[in-house]
């Protein structure tokens, strides 16, 4: 796997994972601290899927797809709607996404200790690396994120565009007290776009452990990115989620190449993160509504000078 | 015997959670400043002892080489002087503490400098990823503390006998916490304080009122910062390590969550509630940890004490915030001098 391809792999799910933190964060209003444990669940199900039945990761997508979805639905309606309903402001429901979060790891560290009884291998840090093939000379998981990402964005284009329920969810979006007077169910629109996250979440999930190592510390440190990616894009555009996804994923892989060839020191390919850190901030201080905020016409206009 | 290394067990992180709660408790509780990266100060702490106290020991003692093996070697030296020596340790940890507390406060007021306009939710968002990203580099450069390997570090406490050395270290850290809880009551209940509060509850009338809410949650993270790099230092010279990987492992749970946890059961912007909390808190940990064979063998399973302290901590968190957001011991208003002498006159 070279670098651009690797870049190109870890920008494709990242992309997945901004795009379900920013839909629950245009339903709901709350950052999802939760989304990392997310995606490391959609890993625990191909991991069980592929060492006790034999099923390829890429043959357990549809699978992950449905229990993420389910996982994520769960999540809305057992801890975050009863808080929506008694009131509750957007720290308390902040909180209740790192309480989930510590619940998911509570619950991975068990899962895994169990499969690791069953399979006889430990399962606190596992890959697929040896599974990828070339096709081409291209590694098939790069074929197989961009098909993943492509049937997403399709898909999620014609639902938003093309259906009732669509224009019903983006207008609950837009207006939640004014959709509900005119007949649009938002609860249904609310737990949809947890469904889609998680679900979301769970197919980058499933894809992840081709490109790094799944460790006990995975879901806490991809959080970072996840949130750069999103806060680049405005946190509630989903066209600024696609967009900061790649320009996060990009720049954290090739950034910290371009860095350690000139300085010839591999050692700082490892600072990923930093690079998201430093993104968030300059988007934070620069533009606070991030990409799909800023008025572009105006900067366009002041470019050329009129 | 046992029953007594429980009872100093839970004393031990009572302590540690009263002073890292207490000044989580001035940021969000008082301030509303929802700090997920408080963390990051309890790390600065151990960092401050292990990457900074730690190279200027070698630089005195002469000790050559790396960090990592400097460091032992430097320990082993420093602790046999303060064996002989009493004032030698105290006055290596009195330093440790100042050092400590001058650079969290300035770690503190630069950590929220990129977000301290900003609303609750990115304010959050941006204090979390800084505290991750530090872990991380913590964790991966061998330059600041030795990454995987760890460094050691001198035993301040030496010259009390090992038998009494764990209750002396208790000792410490009880006093400590006490005067912080004492040190936050002055800082607190004074028009400072009910400003920290009306920012809290709404920031548009304090920016109206000529406050500039932005110097005012600058302020509040130095002095929760600075006060919560205490808690690292001292868990450092309990240990006698500082391993980078269990900032990864354990940072975010252990000094993040569980101070989160602690105020809202206690009840936040309330600094008893918060001594309470960290009671209960210490007790119910210390318990769980107590019994963890008998729990795990109950349940047949191959499963690791932890992670079911995780579940259950997670899942109380979970029902404090549905059925007693307000915690055990409400909010009052607070009373300054003045306000208490007017209060007298109406009542008489």
């Amino acid at each position: 796997m070279s670098v651009v391809e690797g870049a190109l792999i870890y920008s494709n799910l990242l992309t997945l994972l901004a795009l379900g933190l920013t839909l629950t964060y245009m339903t709901t209003a709350v950052p999802n601290f939760a989304q990392g444990s997310f995606a490391v669940f959609g890993s625990y199900v191909a991991l069980t899927l592929w060492k006790i039945w034999g099923i390829h990761p890429y043959q357990s997508l549809p699978i992950a797809f449905v229990l993420g979805g389910l996982l994520g639905a769960g999540t809305y309606l057992i801890v975050l709607k009863p808080l929506i309903k008694r009131g509750a402001n957007v720290v308390t429901l902040m909180i209740a996404t790192l309480a989930l979060d510590l619940i998911l790891l509570g619950f991975r560290g068990i899962y895994a200790g169990i499969l690791g009884s069953i399979i006889r291998q430990p399962c606190e840090m596992f890959m697929f690396t040896y599974l990828v093939k070339y096709v081409f000379g291209v590694p098939d998981i790069l074929l197989v994120s961009f098909s993943v990402i492509v049937l997403t964005l399709v898909g999620l284009f014609l639902l938003l565009y093309k259906t009732k329920f669509g224009i019903a969810l983006r207008a609950s979006v837009e207006n939640p007290m004014l959709s509900e007077i005119m007949g649009v169910d938002v609860e249904k629109t609310r737990l949809f776009s947890w469904f889609l996250s998680g679900a979301l979440a769970s197919m980058a999930g499933v894809l992840l452990p081709f490109k790094q190592e799944i460790v006990p510390a995975t879901a806490e440190l991809i959080i970072v990115s996840i949130f750069a990616a999103s806060i680049v894009g405005g946190l509630s555009s989903i066209v600024g989620a696609i967009l900061g996804g790649y320009i996060v994923g990009i720049s954290e892989s090739l950034v910290t190449y371009i860095l350690s060839v000139l300085t010839n020191n591999a050692g700082l390919l490892v600072y990923g993160k930093v690079v998201s850190l430093v993104i968030i901030v300059i988007t934070l201080l620069v533009a606070p509504s991030g990409l799909a905020g800023i008025n572009w016409r105006k900067v366009i206009r002041w470019r050329s000078g009129r | 015997m046992e029953v007594w290394s429980l009872i100093l067990n839970i004393l031990l992180w009572f302590g540690l959670y009263v002073i890292v709660s207490l000044s989580l408790n001035v940021e969000y509780g008082y301030c509303g400043i929802p700090n997920f990266g408080k963390a990051l100060s309890v790390i600065v702490g151990a960092v401050v002892v292990g990457g900074i106290v730690t190279r200027i020991l070698m630089a005195i003692m002469g000790v050559q080489g790396d960090l990592v093996s400097g460091s032992s070697v430097v320990s082993g030296k420093i602790t046999a002087i303060v064996q002989s020596d009493p004032v030698y340790g105290i006055a290596l940890f009195v330093l440790c503490l100042v050092l400590a507390v001058i650079i969290g406060t300035i770690v503190g007021a630069l950590f929220i400098l990129p977000s301290a306009r900003l609303r609750e939710d990115y304010l959050a968002i941006t204090l979390l990823a800084i505290a991750e990203t530090f872990t991380m580099v913590c964790y991966y450069n061998p330059v600041i503390v030795g990454s995987y390997y760890g460094v050691s570090v001198p035993d301040v406490f030496a010259f009390v006998p090992s038998s009494m050395r764990y209750p002396f270290i208790v000792g410490v850290v009880l006093s400590l916490a006490l005067l912080v809880y004492i040190l936050l009551n002055r800082i607190v209940n004074t028009p400072y304080g009910r400003l920290l509060k009306a920012v809290r509850e709404n920031e548009d009338v304090m920016k109206a009122y000529g406050r500039n809410v932005m110097t005012v949650r600058i302020k509040t993270m130095a002095l929760g910062s600075g006060i919560a790099s205490i808690a690292g230092v001292l868990l450092t010279f309990y240990t006698l390590r500082v391993q980078p990987d269990s900032f990864l492992n354990y940072g975010r749970t252990f000094w993040t969550f569980f101070p989160f946890l602690i105020i809202l059961l206690g009840g936040a912007g309330n600094n008893r509630g918060v001594v309470l909390g960290s009671f209960i808190f210490a007790t119910l940990w210390e318990l769980v940890d107590f019994y963890k064979s008998n729990i795990v063998s109950a349940l047949h399973l191959p499963v690791e004490a932890v992670w079911l302290e995780y579940i259950l901590f997670g899942v109380l968190m979970l029902l404090i915030l549905f059925y007693k957001p307000e915690g055990l011991i409400e909010e009052k208003p607070i009373m300054t001098e003045p306000i208490k002498r007017k209060a007298k006159k109406l009542k008489s």
